[in-house]
């Protein structure tokens, strides 16, 4: 208690014009405070970017989670990538691959003179390096791996590999941004993976996990000639450092876009659009259609849905208009229809669709009773990370129960849905979602062999063969549709229809495309 | 004194060593694998196994319960499955953000408090009692998300005088990171002096009943300081306590005010941790975390014998 009349008698002991200066400086220092995002509004060399989450991990081959190739894209590149019309094109690679030897050799020549970070020319070591890599650790670059035949290097510009037989996804394979073929400096190649090495516009400068990643301009990149069409053609840094910041909780990045705090914000909840569009452009808006789908996958090993009538009751029995409706809200966040790609994608397919929302519950009961259906309950494995997924398990449910089935509900926390989903003996059916990518192949897993819901039956084999081992790209689209009409009639999985994704920019951020795989290479700040 | 501490020491170390035991049970008790989560959705099965091999998560509970008391004992908590990096580097690197949030706070808290439980009890119902202790009830009872998301309206978005999350730029400067700390500091200040409030009307109405302070009123003491010098500093065991407490809880992580701030603390690192099933952050976080709270109540122990002198230690 002595030290408040000691303080009170050295405010007295200065003189009125030090009091008024004492007075003074603190005001200042309180402004000072109050004014400092007035001070960050000058000219800037750099990008806040509110991303959704903290990324797993920044190697691009350890997780095929859309945020480490959103951020991971700007650092390394692959051979290919893909125009604003999904087709692939070249981008390390000097030019489209020379298929041959009836769709199982492809020789890719390399872009001259491309940098990496380290300040050493790309090779064709690198690349086979950085493949070689891929088809070990990646998930989707093992399953490309069971059909290379040899990777090899034929020059120090040139690469070869050959395929034990034909497989025409490869180029897309070696397009997508997530799960990334990213071709890295071969000395760099370490598991973990530590230093990032790759051509990109931008270098890795430094993270700090739960607060930013920064990515810096690499002054001496390489960029194609190409005018800028998508991922593809001429890629510049216009601003010098990119900070990737995690902003997991939903409303934050709302109320900081409408704020003006970041340049971008990622993955905002459509219920906020109004809000958006009402901020008096501090902010903007952007929708991504056809951004992703929703899917329920069924187990067709064990328990009910293994029985493939009561899948097709089940089909039978929803509404997936009703189910996004429920999911979205807004009309302007969801497409109803059953073909599994968009007009204007080359695998756009009507093939089933007659099966598609078909909401008929007397004819869903009567089918599964013909099944031999007896009451057991149908368990629905779902998760309220995604706010939709739940919302979307609620109102199949009910549809279900109005075909007279009987459900069981599981809301599990997302780590538990991804463990769970793994042992057939837990569930029927789960909830999940998917981005919409341009190759069919690329989603849903179930496609593939061995992913939870263990489809695998002659039509699907004979179906995904034809598929795809036909190198021609337009009779791929039509063989798409055989693949699709046989998901519909045995249902291993059910395709609910199309969300479009929400993000916001500030007026600040210039030129930016709006993408599934956010990206800011060219783009500006104002 | 020296048997005091000896026999405080043991107890704390009975404690960390029951919260470890729990801490580790209660992780692996709930469902979830770390691993699906680190790999992401289109990991095979294959994937999975041959990880948690790497990360000795195949072995026997025991058998991992074992090696992890064994590195905790060297001082080592393990290494996240998730950061890919020493917990305790993890936890070091969250714990100046939770530290000056925590002081901030408890200043606030106890600027608000104190006065207002002061002057509550001396004008003990009269309106500025029922004024102060009608805003005690209604701090307590607002939750602090709530709080968090009118003020950011209000202060970030509206006026754009605080940013609406995070921890200043990747180079800000320590005033910037303070300004970002204002708001989610202003939260949790709020709604603790609600506590500190209440904690020191009551004390200081015992205290002003006492004899000692009708004599210094009788000795012609100015009413002033009969209330802060008398009554004041003996009022004072319960309040430290309870503003010990506090800290404690905050240093704890402010979970969800980190959480709606966006800021890169200690709550939101275990609240990650838990959602990605990062079993050495959890296990490590909170066993500091214990280890943090016991220490603090054992310094408040201590600090009852500087504020009165009749405790003895």
């Amino acid at each position: 208690m002595k030290a408040f009349p000691m303080n009170r008698n050295l405010v007295s002991r200065l003189g009125s014009a030090s009091r008024r200066r004492l007075l003074g400086s603190v005001a200042l220092a309180a402004a000072g405070l109050v004014a400092l995002p007035v001070a960050a509004q000058a000219p800037r060399g750099f990008a806040t970017l509110a991303m959704v989450a903290e990324p797993q991990t920044l190697d691009p081959m350890a997780s095929s989670a859309d945020l480490v190739g959103t951020i991971m894209q700007h650092v390394f590149e692959p051979l290919y990538t893909f125009d604003a019309q999904w087709n692939v094109v070249p981008m390390l690679a000097e030019s489209m691959p020379r298929i041959s030897n009836g769709g199982r050799t492809y020789e890719i020549a390399l872009r001259k003179g491309v940098m990496l970070h380290s300040g050493r020319e790309l090779t064709a070591d690198d690349v086979v390096a950085s493949l070689q890599r891929w088809i070990e650790q990646s998930s989707r670059g093992k399953a490309v791996g069971k059909v290379v035949d040899s990777l090899k290097a034929k020059g120090p510009l040139a690469v070869e590999i050959v395929l034990k037989e034909p497989y025409a996804p490869l180029a897309a394979q070696l397009a997508l941004p997530s799960g990334m073929a990213a071709i890295m400096a071969k000395e760099s190649i370490a598991a973990p993976l530590k230093d990032f090495v790759g051509t990109g516009p931008y270098r890795f400068k430094e993270r700090k996990p739960d607060q930013y990643v920064l990515l810096g301009r690499f002054d001496r990149y390489s960029a194609r000639k190409e005018p800028a069409n998508g991922y593809g053609g001429r890629r510049e840094a216009a601003i010098e450092e990119l900070r990737f910041v995690p902003v997991p909780n939903a409303n934050t990045r709302v109320e900081g876009a409408l704020a003006g705090q970041y340049d971008f914000a990622d993955l905002l909840p459509v219920e906020s659009l109004g809000r958006l569009e009402k901020a008096g452009g501090k902010t903007l808006p952007i929708m991504t259609p056809a951004f992703g789908f929703p899917y329920l996958v069924l187990n067709t090993r064990e328990g009910v849905a293994a029985s493939l009538p009561i899948r097709q009751a089940i089909q039978t029995a929803l509404g997936e208009g009703e189910m996004l409706a429920a999911g979205f809200g807004d009309t302007r966040f969801f497409v109803a229809e059953g073909n599994h790609f968009p007009k204007g994608s080359p695998f756009y397919a009507t093939a089933g669709t007659d099966q598609y929302n078909q909401r008929n519950a007397p004819k869903a009961k009567e089918a599964a009773a013909k099944a031999g259906y007896k009451g057991e309950p149908i368990r629905v494995l779902t998760s309220r990370q995604y706010d939709f997924h739940y919302n979307m398990a609620l109102l199949m449910a009910e549809q279900l129960k109005r075909a007279g089935f009987k459900v069981e509900l599981n809301v599990v926390d997302w780590a538990t849905l991804v463990q769970r989903r793994n042992d057939s003996k837990l569930w029927d059916i789960y909830v999940t979602h998917s981005g919409q990518f341009p190759e069919p192949m690329l989603s849903p897993p179930q496609l593939g062999d061995g992913a939870p819901g263990w489809w695998d039956s002659p039509a699907k084999k004979a179906a995904l063969q034809a598929f795809n081992v036909e190198t021609d790209p337009a009779r791929r689209g039509a063989l798409w549709g055989r693949v699709q009409q046989v998901v519909y009639d045995e249902v291993p999985y059910v395709n609910v229809g199309k969300f479009s994704g929400l993000s916001a920019r500030s007026p600040a951020l210039d030129n930016y495309r709006p993408a599934t795989w956010p990206f800011f290479w060219n783009a500006r700040i104002k | 004194m020296l048997r005091f501490l000896a026999s405080r020491l043991a107890g704390m170390l009975v404690v960390l060593a029951i919260v470890a035991v729990l801490v580790f049970v209660l992780t692996r008790a709930a469902s979830g694998d770390p691993i699906a989560v680190l790999l992401g959705d289109q990991a095979t099965a294959a994937d999975i196994a041959r990880v948690r091999v790497e990360y000795g998560l195949d072995k026997p509970l025991p058998v991992q319960f074992g090696y992890w008391l064994r590195e905790v004992l060297q001082g080592n908590l393990g290494q996240s499955i998730f950061l890919q990096r020493p917990v305790t580097q993890a936890l070091w690197e969250r714990a100046e953000p939770t530290t000056l949030l925590s002081l901030m706070a408890v200043a606030i808290a106890a600027l608000i408090g104190l006065p207002c439980g002061i002057a509550s009890a001396v004008f003990r119902g009269r309106w500025i009692d029922s004024l102060f202790t009608g805003l005690a009830m209604l701090g307590a009872s607002v939750p602090s998300f709530w709080l968090g998301l009118v003020l950011i309206q209000i202060f970030a978005v509206s006026l754009g005088w605080f940013p609406v999350s995070g921890y200043g730029a990747p180079d800000a400067p320590l005033a910037e990171r303070l300004h970002a700390l204002m708001l989610p500091a202003a939260v949790l200040g709020l709604l603790n002096s609600a506590l500190i409030i209440r904690f020191t009307r009551a004390s200081m109405l015992d205290v002003l009943g006492e004899d000692y302070v009708r004599t210094a009123r009788s000795k012609g003491l100015g009413e002033g300081r009969v209330v802060l010098k008398h009554a004041l500093r003996n009022a004072l065991v319960p309040i430290v306590t309870v503003l010990g407490l506090t800290a404690a809880l905050m240093i704890g992580g402010a979970v969800v005010t980190e959480t709606v701030f966006g800021l890169p603390g200690v709550g939101s690192l275990v609240v990650n941790a838990v959602l990605r099933r990062d079993y050495p952050v959890i296990q490590g976080a909170l066993l500091v975390i214990a280890a943090i709270y016991v220490l603090i109540n054992f310094a408040i122990d201590l600090l009852y014998a500087v504020v009165d002198p009749r405790v003895k230690v």
